[in-house]
């Protein structure tokens, strides 16, 4: 490194981006423009700092196998603080083996924890599990152990598993409080909050109460066969059959939970699942064929009996049925639970899961991106909805630093 | 010639004698909280390193800390026999070791981009890391009297017994190199081994090298081979 570099690296260190800058700012030469790139991103500066640091990237020689690679990760911190997920997963993944060659641990795990994220952000939960259960937690500094742990939580919370959220989220406060960064004890505070808000209201016998998520976790641990109209399945005790491309089936089956124990009317059934106030025939004949999928569906965890007067649902096991309903009522509402699984969503999926047309769907999706309760990924029909992180990470960027003998 | 280059390095030339490995005898530091190295000097009793933060003055044989001085440092470091020497942002301090006291300052000869130091009969000798260049300047003034080239980037700068040394880091290479201080032509090469690094620069006056570690923040005790 030569002195200004040097003296550029010291005040960006020390928080001091505009003091960097001024060593550095008029100067074309790949560690500078290295230096440049990072104190834009500090400076909340993300399109001009992410081509800043691809310059820097393509002018360091080809020689400078970790100085690129440095880059490479910084670039891909910033992206993703742009929310621009494309195409970078196999670069990063090659950055993160150079790193380790060269013995930059602790870049080459910031590199997997970037990577984690990416996935997060694509609604890849499994991918971003697996990648954050390679990283060695007590070799991590403070700062990227908060950001792990957030990001664990994450997954943890997707899933439904909040003792897991909860163990993650205590380690996260540790660490964030031991790198005394504020911005990143504000996320983990936030993420605590996130814990409690409503995450359902829940049907059970007659009455209804909202929950949150460790409740929701405890109604789907329980023997009771739960309806769940958030995620459009039932569960019983751990099993799990999904009813979100089955509408009309699910429709049905929330329509029997809801009255259980008691029946329902044909004419109710009717309905409510092929929006018909005047059956005929022909509709009662439909819905035998859809209560005898619906059995099929349902087989081992419930019965669906006939009654005089309809239908009810019944259990094989004892235990009750209760009904998980999104926090609030309304179309929006149930796209967010449906979301909420972290998952990426194509617009027909969502439509077919909510019994929809698309283009109300559209709609609907519109209004929540324009409120910041969705995103999209990708264009025309490879577009995916998402909800947004529940543990938003933007304000942290932890960058590395780029520079060799730094 | 430009400022800088982002010129791939060229090949040595066939001149060029064959490297021998670097032997390293001890490992100092890292001190400071584990801060960078930028600099190395000897004062004749005492090994000085520049932190990014202060200068540390360490006893070779008891790898001990002795004094620090609260004065950052950028690059390379300088002893003349009274004074410190230190490059810091774009120009070079003079400074009192006994007392840590400024006593004067001259512009360092790129401006920017200098890396090494060293003090020898009268001049000073500034590395140009990226421009793989050696200046040999007035101290009095900044004045470049001399320039020599290098075909890698030129860390620190040292002489010793009339030999002029100087480290090179260029990607994951780096070298310690003597060199004729009329031609610039390579003499002799000491390769580090894989994984160590060269930043800042300075001899003992006898066997040994001290030689900044960069980024690990430990100084080396390299061997001087004899010819």
């Amino acid at each position: 490194m030569d002195a200004l570099i040097a003296a550029s690296a010291r005040a960006l260190a020390a928080g001091d981006a505009l003091g960097a800058l001024q060593h550095v700012a008029l100067r074309d030469d790949p560690p500078a423009l290295a230096l440049r790139g990072i104190a834009m991103a500090q400076l909340g500066e993300h399109g001009l700092a992410r081509r800043l640091l691809q310059r820097a990237r393509r002018a360091f020689g080809p020689r400078e196998a970790v100085a690129r690679a440095r880059c490479l990760l910084a670039e891909a911190e910033v992206a993703l603080a742009l929310r621009e997920l494309g195409g970078t997963a196999a670069a990063l993944a090659d950055a993160g083996a150079t790193l380790q060659r060269h013995g930059d641990a602790v870049n080459a795990l910031h590199a997997r924890l970037v990577s984690a994220r990416q996935w997060l952000l694509l609604g890849r939960l499994a991918d971003a599990r697996a990648v954050l259960d390679t990283l060695d937690a007590p070799r991590l500094p403070p700062t990227l152990a908060a950001v792990a742990a957030l990001a664990r939580a994450e997954v943890a919370l997707r899933s439904l598993r909040s003792a897991e959220a909860n163990e993650a989220l205590a380690i996260a406060q540790q660490a964030a409080r031991r790198s005394g960064v504020p911005s990143l004890m504000a996320e983990v505070a936030e993420a605590r909050a996130a814990l409690e808000r409503p995450a359902a209201r829940g049907l059970r016998a007659g009455r209804v109460q909202t929950l949150r998520l460790a409740e929701v976790e405890t109604w789907l641990a329980s023997d009771a066969l739960v309806l769940d109209a958030c995620r459009r399945g039932i569960a019983r005790a751990g099993a799990w059959r999904s009813l979100a491309r089955r509408p009309v089936l699910f429709t049905l089956a929330q329509a029997l939970a809801t009255a259980w124990p008691g029946d329902v009317e044909r004419d109710v059934l009717i309905a409510s699942a092929f929006r018909t106030r005047h059956p005929d025939e022909t509709h009662r004949a439909r819905l035998r064929v859809e209560i005898g999928r619906l059995r099929a569906l349902l087989q081992g965890l419930a019965t669906v009996d006939a009654t005089p007067r309809g239908f009810a649902l019944s259990p094989t096991a004892a235990g009750e049925v209760v009904v998980l309903l999104p926090p609030i009522d309304g179309g929006q509402a149930s796209l967010l639970a449906l979301l909420s699984d972290g998952a990426a969503w194509s617009t027909s999926a969502l439509a077919l899961a909510l019994g929809q047309s698309q283009r109300s769907v559209q709609r609907a999706l519109a209004e929540l991106q324009a409120g910041g309760q969705m995103r999209a990924m990708g264009r025309a029909r490879s577009r995916r909805w998402l909800a947004p992180p529940l543990i938003d990470f933007t304000t942290v960027l932890l960058l590395p630093a780029v520079l060799p003998g730094a | 010639m430009p400022e800088t280059t982002t010129a791939p390095p060229a090949p040595h030339p066939a001149s060029y004698p064959a490297a021998t490995t670097a032997v390293i005898v001890r490992e100092y530091g890292p001190f400071d909280g584990g801060h960078a190295i930028a600099g190395v000097s000897y004062d004749g009793r005492n090994v000085w390193a520049a932190t990014c933060r202060q200068l540390v003055a360490f006893d070779p044989a008891s790898g001990r800390v002795t004094r620090t001085l609260p004065h950052a440092g950028d690059a390379g470091t300088a002893f003349d026999g009274r004074h410190l020497w230190q490059i810091i942002e774009s120009r070079i301090d003079k400074i009192d070791p006994a007392t840590g006291e400024v006593l004067g300052s001259i512009p360092a000869p790129s401006g920017s981009h200098d890396s090494g130091l060293t003090w020898a009969e009268g001049s000073l000798w500034v590395g140009h890391h990226r421009g793989r260049r050696i200046h040999q300047i007035d101290p009095a003034t900044g004045a470049i009297r001399r320039t020599l080239e290098s075909n890698r980037f030129v860390t620190g700068v040292t002489w010793v017994d009339g030999e002029l040394w100087h480290g090179t880091w260029e990607g994951d290479e780096s070298e310690l190199r003597r060199i004729d201080p009329d031609s610039g032509q390579v003499l002799q090469r000491l390769q580090m081994p894989p994984g160590t690094h060269v930043s800042g620069l300075e001899a003992d006056g006898g066997d040994l090298f001290f030689a900044g570690g960069g980024g690990t923040g430990k100084v080396r005790a390299v061997r001087r081979p004899r010819t």
